[in-house]
This record gives C-alpha cells, structure tokens and sequence, in this order.
C-alpha cells in the first residue's frame, strides 16, 4: 500500500470511528480494524472493516461494509430511503444485511454514506452464467424465486415503509415510465428520435397491476451474495420503490444477467405465483420487459453524460452510451405489434 | 501521411496498453479503469473510419423516410386543421430544404453529425405531436408509425456497425 493510500486509510479509520461514537453514544473504546476498499460500484464505494468497542461493560464487534457515495455516477438516488428500507426489511425472511449506521449528509465520512453488516458470500454472478456454473445457477435460481416471493409479499405499510412514494396499481407504471422519461430529458445529449417512440408507446400501453409491492428495482444476478446455491444477501437497494412487483421479475431475466438457461422465464413465473399467490399476467410481462430495456437505456446515458459532463472521472461508465443500440434493438424485437416489430 | 491510419494507430496503443501495460497492474480500482479506457480506445480504432460514411448513410435514410411521410402530414395540416402538426410539417419542410443543400466534396464527420442532429430532432417532434394531438386519426397514426418504426430498426443495425463493431482478426 503507498503512502499516501495509508494515510487515508487511518483519516477514514478515524472518520468510522467518530461516525460510530455519535451513533453508539454508550461505546467505548471503539476500535475500526482491517479497513480495506472493496470492489467500487458505479454509485457507491464500497470498504471493508471491522469495528469493535465496549457498551455499558460488554465487548460488541460488528463486521462491516461502508457504502459512501461516489461521484457522480450513472443514477443519483438519496441514501436514506435505501437505509431504512434495508432496516426495515430485517426479520421478514428477505436475505438482508443489518443496517448499523447512517451518515445521510457526510458529516463525519465526508460524503453520504452508510454502514451495513458484512455478510458472507460472493457476487460473482459471471461465473453463474458459466456452462460449468449451471448447477449452482440452478439453486440459487430456485432461491432467488423464493426471494422475490418472500419481498414482494412483505406488509409494506406494516413494516413503516410509508415513506416510499405512494403508488396505486392504476399509476404504478405511469409513475416509474414518468419518473425513467424524465431523467432522460434531462440527460440526452441528442434528440433520440427512437427513445422518444418507447416512452410514448410505454405511456399508451400502461398495465394494471395486480398489487402494490416493495420493488427493489434492480433484482439480479449480480446484485446477490451466494454461498453454494444460497442467497445470503440482497444487495444494491437504490432503485426501491412501490410498484407492480413484474419490474422485478422481467429485470432479473434481462439479456446481460438472466439465469433463462437453468430456469425458464415461464418457470420462474410459475413457481413464483405459486409461492406468492401474485398472478403475472401476460401483458404485464411483456410491458415490464419492454419498460425495462428502457430503464437501462436511461441508466447508460445518464452514466455517460456523467462522464462526458466531468461530473465523474469513472471510465468503466464513459462508454456506456454505446451499449444502448442493443437494448433498443430488443426493444423492438419484443413489441406485441407485427406492423412495428417486423418493420424493417 | 495516409499509414498509419488513425485506426490503426488506435488499434496499436490498445495492443500494447493490454499486452505490456495492463499485466503490470494489480486488480483492483486501477486496473478497471485501464481495462475500461483499452477497450474503448479498441472500439474506437475500428470505428473511426467508419464515421462520416455512417453519419451520411443515417442523414439520407431519415430524409427519405421524412419524404414519405411529408403527404400524410401534410393532409392531417389540412383536412384535420391541426395547427400542431401544421408547426412539426413547416420545420420538417425547412429541415428537408437545408438537408438538400450541397455539403461539399468531403462533409466531416462533424457537419453531418450537426445535420443528424436537426434531422433527429424533426423525428422525435412528428411523434411527440402525434402522441399529444389525439383528433389525428388513429390510421394516420399507424400509417407514420409504421414507417418510423422500420427507419428506427435500420438506423439501429447501422448504428451496431459503430456501438459493436464487429472484432478484427
């Protein structure tokens, strides 16, 4: 490690230890040990590091992950809607990790941030979509059926999670096509005569849905920590919302993440329902799919006007504007309409 | 100065960032964004020449399709008295005059991209007022959407050709 990559290690080792003295008002002797950097996402940097101090006479140690906003990144979500969401979810049965402590504003890390229980696993998910990973995909493809099951029929409103953005089943598409449209006219850098088609057929092509559940809103390989063919952890709460639980769903089964090949789309659907008792009607299905291509279009374009606008020096993200021709492409591969699919 | 071409320049400094540099960093934060900035420095070598003739073939694509579609705006102006539409027809009138003017012997990259843009920007105006205009006939509507669609479709397969070239051997 250099120098100055030290240095900073024992100022942000300080910083924990200050954050956890206002939180914990009785510890004591608080000690922040093995502080290293994990794998940074596009939004958030991630540490390691392990805490431990003295409350009113008994030792506590807590194994700790920080995540402390980036720069400017691909989406810019508040953090403590995502906290206390995550602590809210704990003791319902939805594989997450505890929520410790919150620096909503960067008082004492510098930038927002907030510190969750390390869990144990690996979010490897490449090596799920491996030929030789099938057989763990497969268990934890069935877990991640009960993992949805198990969130999407959470009391929401039982569990104090009011808070969230109301929504009826009427306006929840409305509500999050309105929301995705939004930011891409805020973030286009050209007119984007094809996107502007999407949001308009998004918009005349609405579902009902059959509930209103807690959405995590990017449910995927990748944002899990496994262990054999278990789920320990759902990670990456910073799209939350309330809405038709098929986001969820049609996001897992996206083209760069779906576990299609050890479980069917219409399988995952089947067993879902049947450990949910949420019905997923076709037109739901096929509309999420095609909302979601979309959703990920605005995500890429809103990382790269990032980059282009300086607001971030990320690279991993600069480029990404140039992933989005094949999101459309397979926007229009799945239009219900010949006349508009087959166009060519 | 025609070799090395700008491509191939590019080309070779991804090859020796991924080949010398890149073994030489450890994993970790670095090493990503390295791994980043080579491969975009790799699409771009195998795109660069291909710009201008893409910009080009997307401008005359959009034109023509726009021309086609000009009879049916131009009936709605009319028949419907819709001044909606009548605004989107008079700036996809201009649009088309100015894209039929001579670019010169070699448009850059730079002045086609400026044309795409106008170009773009009547595209999305047709639909959006289309979407809004709800007495235009729903026929009328499918008809143009039809020929949108198909454009969109091609546009995107061009646009591949430049997002996701395909790799040299």
């Amino acid at each position: 490690m250099s120098t100055a990559a030290a240095n900073a290690g024992s100022i942000l080792s300080e910083q924990l230890r200050e954050l956890i003295r206002a939180q914990v008002p009785a510890a004591q002797n608080i000690e922040v040990t093995n502080l290293s950097p994990l794998t940074a996402g596009n939004t958030r940097n991630a540490w390691s590091f392990d805490a431990s101090w003295n409350e009113h006479g008994i030792a506590q140690t807590a194994a700790c992950v920080m995540l402390r906003k980036a720069e400017a990144g691909q989406l810019e979500t508040p953090l403590i809607p995502e906290f206390e969401v995550i602590k809210a979810l704990g003791g319902t049965g939805v594989p997450i990790p505890r929520a410790l402590w919150i620096d909503p504003e960067g008082q004492w890390v510098e930038r927002p941030a907030f510190v969750l229980e390390r869990v144990a696993g690996t979010s490897d998910f490449p090596a799920l979509l491996k030929p030789e990973g099938a057989e763990t995909s497969r268990g934890v493809a069935e877990h991640l059926v009960e993992v949805a099951a198990r969130l999407h029929t959470v009391d929401w409103q039982a569990r104090g999670l009011g808070f969230l953005p109301a929504t009826s089943v009427k306006t929840a598409a409305a509500q999050q096509v309105e929301y995705w449209e939004s930011l891409f006219r805020r973030h286009r850098m050209e007119p984007h005569p094809m996107l502007v088609g999407a949001f308009i057929w998004l918009k005349e092509h609405q579902p009902v849905a059959d509930r209103v559940t807690i959405v995590h809103g990017d449910f995927r390989y990748g944002n899990l920590l496994y262990e054999g063919k278990r789920i320990n952890a759902l990670l990456d709460w910073e799209m939350v919302h309330l809405g038709d639980p098929v986001e969820d769903l049609t996001w897992a089964y996206r083209a760069l993440w779906t576990p299609a090949s050890v479980m069917p789309l219409e399988e995952f659907v089947e067993r879902y329902s049947k450990l949910s008792g949420i019905p997923v009607h076709p037109h739901n299905l096929i509309y999420y799919r095609l909302f979601n291509e979309m959703k990920h279009t605005i995500i890429s374009l809103t990382g790269a006007k990032s980059f282009n606008d300086g607001r971030t020096r990320n690279i991993v993200i600069a480029d990404r504007a140039a992933t989005v021709t094949s999101y459309l492409i397979q926007f229009l591969d799945w239009l219900p309409e010949p006349r508009l699919r087959a166009a060519s | 100065m025609i070799r090395p071409t700008i491509g191939e320049l590019l080309s070779g400094v991804a090859t020796s960032l991924r080949e010398r540099v890149l073994p030489e960093i450890p994993a970790g934060t670095t090493r990503r964004q390295i791994q980043a900035a080579i491969g975009i420095i790799a699409r771009v070598a195998l795109v660069w020449d291909k710009t201008a003739p893409y910009l080009y073939a997307d401008n005359m694509d959009i034109a023509e399709t726009l021309e086609r579609i000009q009879p049916t705006l131009e009936r709605v102006a009319v028949e419907e008295d819709n001044p909606r539409v009548r605004a989107v027809l008079t700036k996809l009138h201009q649009t088309l005059e100015h894209s039929s003017e001579p670019l010169g012997p070699c448009p850059s990259a730079e002045v086609l991209g400026a044309r795409n843009l106008e170009l773009q920007e009547v595209l999305a105006e047709i639909q959006e007022a289309l979407h809004e205009e709800t007495a235009v006939e729903s026929a009328t509507r499918d008809g143009v959407n039809t020929e949108l669609y198909a454009l969109f479709r091609r546009m995107l397969t061009r646009e591949l050709e430049i997002t996701q070239p395909p790799r040299r051997r």
